[in-house]
């Protein structure tokens, strides 16, 4: 039986091997035999990067209405990222300073080293040279 | 005097301007040097003929005639746009047209024939599509001195481009310590080293003229060119073979030029391609295949960035759309949306780390590439690679606007027997992360019965709207395009009534 959970990803930009925060919530898992429901996934980050991204207002706008913001300060807060907002403010796609500061989450973070876990099952997934791990092990395909 | 050396004169008076408006597509032939018009041929990936003419209309404003599931169009451009043509993505090579025979009537014996096409080669009007393959030739300089430079700084690393590299870490090693040379790492499965052409010829078109005046300085001492012929034939009723034509049309060439015949380093290479009752005499302009031209790094089944530009057409994208590979393997889908859909986000996939390791090897060369020509690190490609498995992808229900894929055949990757249950697990999966009503896929096979029987199963979810027939590796394949319905995604347990109980 599969069943959804959140998992929060950086997907890399245009460093070749890091990872960085882009539509987090566009990623989820499966992992056989957990209950229903969305849950976060903590977010461990043995290495980051911050690496300047020129910022396109076009590209970042669109995306913010994709970000899943019950979830996002979590991990913002687990890679340790300060001024996370907590929501997409009124008016965002003139909003410059909103814009910058998502642009600079979303794209500028990178995650080179890290561990992602499932908190309902536990499962582990790996991040090595910005590429994340996500397959699940064979007791975890199993029905 | 002979054409070549008039051709040659006349080319130094040729003006050649930047920024060009496609003119208009006329019959005529020659009008003012400035305003030179040829007939391009093109041979793209066969089944995706109209796919590269959309991509010619809307890059070059020319309509073009398509030799349909031959693998060839053509079209009409002024000779500054020569250029442009360069950069068309759907186009595996490119040549001018000398003349076209629509309904060429061939004598009964093969003698004759042959001596027809002997004293053809004296009547042919060479002059102006010799002017348009010098100046294309004067592209190519430019780019050999830049192998040169480049083929000098990658030699040492020569050794480590093995594709069998499954350490990580060497790579990453070499990437940061070399992160600033400008070559372009090249670790082909043949040695043939290719650059991107888009990226040199820009700078070229400026510095044309310089170019064409250094090498009239070397026309003038008497400089013989080296040429050879090369024909392809179709057609039932022929008494002759391609190479009994190409002979004879090449003693004749050769009569005519005064040029020296050359098989393997040839400066002109000259098509005469015959099918049924329509001949073509054409000079080549493109001496390797432009399909190879992001990858860098190969895996057993790479597939050819023209086709998989082709299948991303067909996709039809819209800015800001996700574009998912999961099954990327080296990442020439990913790869080739990135470069041209780049308001679009990519996301290259794959359950084999070899794979993933290639796609990362890819993308950071193109990045490598960019950064080089922009000089300074700008806006990066969106496009990341992952490792996950197609039947579990750690993507949200209805987050993927469109999947573009080549699914393993069975015969290079994979097995047949595999792929009846891989295809409708894919399937399932793909319908499942696909946003139903607007999502839609786009997606290779030559298992072609197995995945009718398993798309047979999913009408519910997939709406095929489309199959092209292609040729891939010498396999005839499919291109399916689906549609998503508008039928949201039922996990299996609520359709049994279960709601979600631990097993």
């Amino acid at each position: 039986m599969c069943v959804h959970i959140h998992v929060y990803l950086c997907l890399q930009t245009h460093r070749k091997w890091s990872e960085r925060t882009y539509v987090k919530n566009l990623l989820s898992s499966h992992v056989w035999g957990v209950g229903p429901g969305g849950f976060p996934v903590c977010f461990q980050a043995t290495e980051v990067c911050i690496c300047p991204v020129e910022f396109n207002p076009h590209f970042v706008a669109p995306v913010i209405p994709k970000v899943e913001w019950a979830v996002f300060p979590e991990v913002a807060d687990n890679l340790r990222l300060i001024q996370v907002p907590k929501g997409p403010v009124e008016g965002y796609e003139e909003n410059e300073e909103f814009l910058r500061t998502m642009h600079h989450l979303l794209l500028q973070v990178e995650v080179m080293e890290g561990t992602l876990q499932c908190p309902e099952s536990g499962c582990m997934f790996s991040i090595s040279y910005g590429i994340s791990n996500m397959l699940l092990s064979e007791e975890e395909t199993e029905n | 005097m002979c054409d070549i050396e008039e051709a040659t004169n006349q080319l130094l008076d040729v003006n050649l301007h930047e920024n060009q408006k496609s003119v208009q597509v006329t019959e005529s032939d020659l009008r003012s040097e400035s305003e030179l018009l040829v007939t391009i041929g093109a041979t793209v990936p066969t089944g995706f003929e109209q796919t590269a003419a959309d991509e010619v209309r809307e890059k070059l404003g020319s309509s073009c005639k398509i030799s349909r599931d031959r693998g060839k169009i053509y079209f009409v451009i002024s000779v500054e746009s020569l250029a442009q043509v360069h950069c068309l993505r759907s186009v595996d090579n490119l040549f001018v047209v000398v003349q076209e025979f629509q309904d060429y009537q061939f004598k009964q014996t093969k003698e004759e024939v042959l001596k027809d096409f002997e004293d053809l080669a004296g009547k042919l009007p060479w002059s102006n599509p010799l002017k348009v393959w010098k100046i294309n030739a004067s592209f190519k300089k430019k780019k050999a001195k830049r192998k040169k430079i480049n083929q000098n700084s990658s030699k040492e690393k020569i050794n480590n481009g093995q594709e069998v590299k499954i350490d990580q870490r060497n790579v990453k090693k070499e990437f940061t310590s070399h992160a600033l040379d400008s070559h372009i790492l090249d670790y082909y499965e043949n040695p043939a080293i290719k650059e991107d052409v888009s990226t040199l010829v820009g700078d070229d078109l400026a510095s044309c003229k310089d170019e064409t005046d250094e090498s009239s300085k070397e026309e003038t001492e008497p400089q013989v060119l080296k040429f050879r012929v090369t024909c392809n034939r179709a057609g039932e009723k022929h008494c002759f073979t391609s190479n009994e034509a190409a002979r004879d049309f090449g003693g004749a060439v050769q009569d005519y030029f005064k040029w020296k015949a050359d098989m393997t380093n040839f400066d002109v290479e000259i098509l005469l391609n015959i099918h049924d009752n329509e001949v073509i005499v054409g000079i080549a302009l493109t001496e390797e295949s432009l399909h190879r031209r992001n990858i860098t790094h190969f895996g057993p089944t790479t597939l050819r960035s023209t086709l998989a530009y082709g299948m991303l057409r067909l996709c039809d994208p819209l800015p800001y759309d996700i574009i998912v590979d999961p099954m990327c393997g080296t990442g020439a889908i990913p790869i080739e949306g990135a470069t041209e859909w780049s308001d679009c986000f990519h996301i290259a996939g794959d359950n084999n780390p070899l794979a993933v390791n290639r796609a990362a090897n890819n993308i950071a060369s193109l990045l490598t590439k960019s950064q080089i020509k922009e000089g300074k690190p700008s806006w990066g490609l969106p496009i990341d690679a992952v490792q996950w498995d197609i039947c579990n992808l750690p993507l949200r229900t209805g987050s993927v606007d469109i999947i573009v894929t080549d699914l393993p055949f069975g015969k290079r990757m994979g097995s047949k027997k595999r792929n009846w249950n891989l295809y409708p697990a894919c399937l399932r999966e793909m319908s499942r992360v696909c946003t139903p009503t607007t999502g839609r896929a786009v997606l290779l096979t030559q298992d072609t019965k197995c995945f009718t029987k398993a798309l047979s199963g999913m009408r519910h979810v997939w709406r095929k709207v489309d199959t092209v027939w292609v040729n891939v590796g010498g396999l005839r394949a499919a291109v399916y395009v689906l549609i998503r319905t508008p039928q949201a995604f039922v996990h299996p347990s609520e359709q049994d009534g279960e709601r979600g109980t631990l097993w």
